[in-house]
């Protein structure tokens, strides 16, 4: 039996010292993907099970990210562009501590070091102020609470991220999440560009 | 509690995973596998002692897995799911080479530590453990080097735990022999 190869001279009181994981000399990838490409079309449609059915806590908060940046996208498009009133509201309430999602964290610098990205995400977050400051007590609930939930979900990936730095996934998520922020950032702003008003 | 917390998060998202590989998606249920194959292909290793054999059997594991992924629960542990998915291949591959031992019957095993008289260099241990008998190797790895217990091990090797002691009794006695040493 071969051993495991990194184990010379070294000795071991009990047999649970011994390596629980030994790596194969090859990589046994490609030939296992190979043959996962030869299976039928549906051996490969997996099935829902009860475990199916359970939610993933971060892939839900990540997914919720999402969920609420199109909603309110699609929101601003429907009800807020076309004519809604402008002027009629106090601009005192569109405080930058009313908009969570806004509030540089550590992590932003290592993910996001563009400077250019972060001039852009300046400028859009002060046009933001001004068009919450506007906005009807409703629409700019809705506004801040989507950006607390992205705010929300940038902080438990990075969290995560804190745990297990290298994790791929986490770092794709994390960066879906900074987009999504932006999209809606970019949102309001144009909108204001376009002179629509809100 | 940070090691705790670290676990909970590797395992949410090997969770995530699983649910992205049952969608189709294979470059996730690629990342299980670097994940997993070394705890595979040891198993498979040290119950065939045939690195060949072992990466066959390795391979054979993965890819079951990856068509039964449906049935699989996610709050249930992966690799302990894998290495059921293991042991049944390795003993399928070795079924079309042999018959497997008899035991004798009145051999008993109770709580064990697996703990050595004397520290023994690691390859030795592997080459005792390695030229032990099929069933008694097959308790001895899934008990004292996974972990599992008599239990565990006997529905893995579908035996019954009486036979799995029994199993690991003989694995010790014969230890104990070709180290020349007490096993505790």
């Amino acid at each position: 039996m071969t051993g495991p190869t990194d184990t010379n001279g070294r000795t071991v009181a009990s047999l649970r010292e011994l390596p629980q994981s030994i790596e194969p000399a090859r990589d046994l990838w490609p030939g296992i993907e190979s043959q996962l490409t030869a299976l039928p079309a549906q051996d490969s449609a997996q099935g829902a099970g009860p475990g199916y059915r359970r939610a993933l806590r971060l892939r839900w908060l990540a997914a919720a990210a999402m969920l609420s940046c199109l909603a309110v996208g699609i929101w601003i498009g429907r009800s807020l562009l076309p004519g809604a009133a402008v002027g009629h509201l106090p601009p005192s309430t569109a405080s930058r501590s009313t908009v969570p999602g806004l509030a540089p964290t550590a992590l932003d610098a290592a993910y996001v070091s563009d400077p250019r990205y972060e001039r852009q995400r300046r400028a859009l977050v002060r046009a933001l102020q001004e068009r919450l400051a506007v906005l009807p007590p409703p629409a700019r609930a809705k506004v801040t609470a989507s950006l607390a939930a992205i705010e929300k979900a940038k902080k438990d990936l990075e969290g995560a991220l804190g745990q297990d730095p290298g994790n791929a996934l986490l770092q794709e998520l994390l960066i879906n999440t900074y987009q999504d922020e932006m999209r809606v950032l970019t949102d309001v702003h144009e909108a204001s560009d376009s002179g629509r008003g809100i | 509690m940070v090691h705790a917390q670290a676990e909970e998060t590797r395992v949410d998202w090997e969770s995530a995973l699983v649910q992205r590989a049952r969608g189709g998606d294979r470059r996730a249920f690629e990342r299980l596998y670097r994940e997993h194959v070394g705890r595979v292909y040891g198993l498979c290793l040290r119950m065939t002692r045939d690195a060949q054999l072992a990466e066959d059997c390795t391979q054979d594991t993965f890819i079951n897995a990856w068509r039964a992924l449906g049935k699989f629960e996610t709050r249930s542990s992966l690799s302990t799911w894998l290495h059921r998915i293991a042991v049944n291949v390795s003993l399928a591959r070795r079924r079309k080479s042999g018959p497997v031992e008899p035991l004798p019957a009145e051999e008993q095993e109770t709580a064990a530590e697996w703990t050595l008289e004397t520290p023994v260099e690691v390859q030795e241990l592997e080459n005792a453990i390695g030229a032990l008998p099929e069933g008694a190797r097959d308790a001895l790895v899934l008990h004292a080097l996974y972990g599992y217990s008599h239990g565990e091990a006997a529905r893995m090797l579908g035996i019954a735990e009486g036979t799995c002691k029994a199993q690991l009794h003989r694995a010790r006695r014969l230890l104990r022999e070709r180290l020349g040493m007490e096993v505790n």
